[in-house]
C-alpha cells in the first residue's frame, strides 16, 4: 500500500503540488500527464530520492517520509533501465540481493527464478554492453524484483522499445504483477496504457493531480477539458450553457452554444464549459430518421482512418468531429472522403465538464 | 579519411612534423647517445641506484598522499553544488601555473623550522625541509592537482543516476559509492594517478630548494652534470628517461582509444 498525503516537492523552477493518492495493497496505478507534468519528479519523491517541501509518504501504513531510499523496500525501474555497465547481467540482478544479504537475509535462486520468468536466462553472463533494448529492461525488472520489494516504481518502462516488444513485456509486466502480487505505481504519457494496465489511474497536469479514479471513470466521466483532450475521450468543444425552460431542479435541460454548433444538453449549471461528445456515442446515418436522439446535422466526411476493426470517421460539422464506427458498418454505408452523413447523438451523450 | 594533397593540408603537416621532431629528436638522441656497457656500468653506481630507489618510493608516497586526500575532493567537485566550489577548484589547480621553484621557496617558508607548521613538526620529530618528508611534499604540491582534476573527470563521466539505482536496491549512500561509482571511474584514477606519479618522478625546480639532499634521480643528475660535466650525467638521464617511457605506455594502455 502507497498513501501519499498532500505532497509537495520543488525541484529548481518547477514544483509538484498538493499531491494526494492512495494505491491499495496489490493494486496497480498510473499516473499519466504530459511530458513535463512531474511524473518522474512524483516516482523520485516516493522513492525517497526528492526531498519534500511538505506532506507525508507511507508504505504498508508506515511513515517512511524520513527513511532513506535503501530502507523503504522498493524497486525502481528507470525509463532508461540505467543497467550498471561495469558487471555483467547476473550481477546486475543480485546487486539488490547481495545487499540485502549484508543486512542478513535472501538467497541467490532467485536470480535464476526471475531469468526464467522473463526469458533472459541466456543472457545471464553477458555484460550489459550490447543488449537490445527490450533485453535492458528485461534485466531492469529483474534486477528491481530480485529484492523481493512490496513495492515497484516504474518510469515509463516501454517508452524506449519498439511497439511488439512493448506488447509483450506489458504482458510479462501483469503476469508477473498477478504472480507477485507487488503494489505497482507505473508513470505513462499513454492513457492507453492505463487502460490496459492500471486499475486506478491519476492524470497529473503542471505538478498537480486533475483527476484520479478507475481509468475507466476517468474515460468516461472527464472533470476538465484538459483530462478529456488528454485521455482522448474525443470531441471537446467550448461554449456556453444555457438553459432552456424555467425549471429550477438540477440536471436540467437546456442548450450548448459553441463551435458553431447549437445542442441539445443535460447540464447542472449554466454558463461557460466544455462539451465532450465521445466519438462512439456519436451515430452516423446516411438519411435523416425520427429516433430519440435529440442533437441532428448534416456532415462532410473528410477523412477516414482505419484502425483495424474500428473506423475514426473524420467529419466537418462546421467544426472538425469525429465518429467512431465498426469497419464492417463503415463499408456497408460506404462511407468515402467528400461524402454527406446525418451525425446524431443523444443530448444524455454531450457530457459538459 | 581519404588521403588528399591540397595545400593548406600540406602547410599544416610541415608545421605539425617540425614540432613533433623537436620532440622526439632530442630524447632520441639522448638514447643513441648512450651505449649499453655505459648504462649498465653507471648502473652499477650505488649511488645511482639510492637516488633511483628514493625517487621511487617518494614519488609513490606523494601519489598515495595526493590520491588519500585528493579523491574525496575530486569526488565532491564532481557531484555536489557547494558555496565555494569553483574557487576550490581553481585553488587547487594553482600549483599548475607556479614556477617550480617558487613553489619551493614558498613550501620552504612555509614547512622550514622557523615555520608555525615546520617547527611542530620538527617538535614531533618529523623534519621535513633538507630530509625525505620535503621530497613528498614538493611532489605532493606539483601532482595534486593532476589527482585532483583526473579523478574529479573520472567521476563526471559516471552517470549519476546510477548510484540512485543503487540506493533503491538497498545500498546507503557509501556502498552505492563504492559499488558502483568508484569501479566506473576507477580507470581514471588510476591513470590520473599514475600521471601524478610520473610528473612527481619528473621535479626537479622545488625539490632543489627544499632537500637537496638525499638526491632524487633528477637532481643526481643535475648534481653530476654541474661536477663531471655532459657525459657524466649521460647514462643517469637515460635510465630515468626510460623509466618516464615506460610510466606513459602504461598511461596509454589504460585510457580508452581514441574515437577515430
Amino acid at each position: 500500500m502507497i498513501r501519499l498525503e498532500h505532497l509537495h516537492v520543488r525541484v529548481g523552477a518547477f514544483a509538484l503540488s498538493d499531491i494526494s493518492l492512495e494505491v491499495p495493497q496489490g493494486g496497480y496505478a498510473l499516473i499519466i500527464g504530459p511530458t513535463g507534468s512531474g511524473k518522474t519528479t512524483l516516482l523520485e519523491a516516493i522513492a525517497g530520492h526528492a526531498r519534500l517541501g511538505a506532506g507525508r509518504v507511507f508504505m504498508h501504513g508506515d511513515d517512511v517520509t524520513d527513511l532513506p531510499p535503501e530502507r523503504r523496500g522498493l524497486g525502481f525501474v528507470y525509463q532508461q533501465y540505467h543497467l550498471f555497465p561495469h558487471l555483467t547481467v547476473r550481477q546486475n540482478i543480485s546487486y539488490g540481493i547481495a545487499a540485502a544479504r549484508r543486512n542478513g537475509g535472501e538467497s541467490a535462486t532467485r536470480v535464476e527464478e526471475l531469468s526464467d520468468m522473463l526469458a533472459i536466462t541466456p543472457l545471464l553472463d553477458r555484460s550489459v554492453r550490447g543488449l537490445s533494448g527490450g533485453e535492458q529492461q528485461r534485466v531492469a525488472l529483474a534486477r528491481a524484483l530480485a529484492p523481493k520489494p512490496s513495492i515497484l516504481l516504474l518510469d515509463e518502462p516501454f517508452a524506449a522499445v519498439d511497439p511488439s516488444t512493448r506488447q509483450m513485456l506489458r504482458r510479462e509486466l501483469q503476469e508477473l504483477h498477478a504472480r507477485e502480487g507487488i503494489t505497482t505505481l507505473q508513470v505513462t504519457h499513454d492513457f492507453d496504457e492505463a487502460l490496459r494496465l492500471g486499475d486506478l489511474v491519476a492524470v497529473l497536469a503542471e505538478g498537480r493531480i486533475a483527476q484520479s479514479g478507475t481509468p475507466e471513470q476517468v474515460f468516461r466521466y472527464p472533470n476538465s477539458a484538459f483530462v478529456a483532450r488528454f485521455v482522448g475521450s474525443g470531441n471537446v468543444i467550448a461554449g456556453m450553457v444555457e438553459r432552456t425552460n424555467g425549471e429550477s431542479e438540477e440536471p436540467f435541460r437546456g442548450r450548448f452554444f459553441g463551435g458553431g454548433l447549437q445542442l441539445d444538453v443535460v447540464a447542472n449549471r449554466e454558463g461557460p464549459a466544455h462539451a465532450v461528445i465521445r466519438p462512439e456515442d456519436i451515430v452516423l446515418s446516411l438519411r435523416p430518421h425520427p429516433d430519440s436522439a435529440r442533437n441532428h446535422m448534416t456532415a462532410q466526411i473528410v477523412r477516414i482512418e482505419r484502425l483495424g476493426p474500428v473506423s475514426m470517421i473524420h467529419l466537418d460539422v462546421g467544426r472538425p468531429l469525429i465518429a467512431s464506427v465498426t469497419s464492417a458498418s463503415a463499408e456497408e454505408m460506404g462511407l468515402r472522403p467528400g461524402g454527406q452523413v446525418v451525425v446524431a447523438f443523444k443530448a444524455t451523450a454531450v457530457l459538459l465538464v | 579519411m581519404r588521403l588528399s594533397f591540397s595545400a593548406p593540408r600540406l602547410v599544416l603537416s610541415a608545421l605539425g612534423a617540425c614540432l613533433v621532431l623537436f620532440v622526439v629528436g632530442p630524447l632520441l638522441r639522448l638514447l643513441i647517445e648512450s651505449s649499453p656497457g655505459g648504462l649498465i656500468q653507471s648502473f652499477n653506481d650505488p649511488e645511482l641506484q639510492s637516488s633511483i630507489v628514493l625517487t621511487l618510493l617518494t614519488a609513490t608516497a606523494a601519489t598515495l598522499l595526493a590520491g588519500t586526500l585528493g579523491v574525496p575532493l575530486a569526488y565532491m567537485l564532481a557531484r555536489y553544488a557547494f558555496p565555494g566550489r569553483r574557487l576550490v577548484q581553481g585553488l587547487i589547480d594553482l600549483p599548475v601555473v607556479v614556477p617550480h621553484p617558487v613553489a619551493g621557496i614558498a613550501l620552504l617558508l612555509f614547512l622550514g623550522r622557523r615555520s608555525v607548521l615546520g617547527g611542530a613538526l620538527a617538535h614531533l620529530g618529523l623534519e621535513v625541509v633538507n630530509h625525505v618528508p620535503g621530497i613528498i611534499a614538493a611532489m605532493l604540491f606539483v601532482s595534486a592537482p593532476i589527482v585532483v582534476s583526473g579523478a574529479r573527470e573520472a567521476f563526471r563521466s559516471v552517470d549519476p543516476q546510477l548510484e540512485r539505482v543503487a540506493r533503491t536496491l538497498g545500498d546507503n549512500s557509501w556502498s552505492a559509492v563504492r559499488r558502483v561509482t568508484l569501479p566506473l571511474a576507477a580507470r581514471g584514477i588510476v591513470a590520473a594517478s599514475i600521471l601524478a606519479w610520473a610528473r612527481s618522478i619528473s621535479e626537479f625546480g622545488s625539490i632543489v630548494i627544499l632537500t637537496y639532499n638525499p638526491k632524487v634521480a633528477s637532481i643526481y643528475i643535475f648534481d653530476r652534470f654541474t661536477a663531471f660535466g655532459l657525459s657524466a650525467a649521460i647514462p643517469a638521464a637515460v635510465i630515468l628517461l626510460l623509466i618516464a617511457l615506460g610510466v606513459f605506455l602504461v598511461v596509454r594502455l589504460l585510457q580508452p582509444g581514441d574515437p577515430a
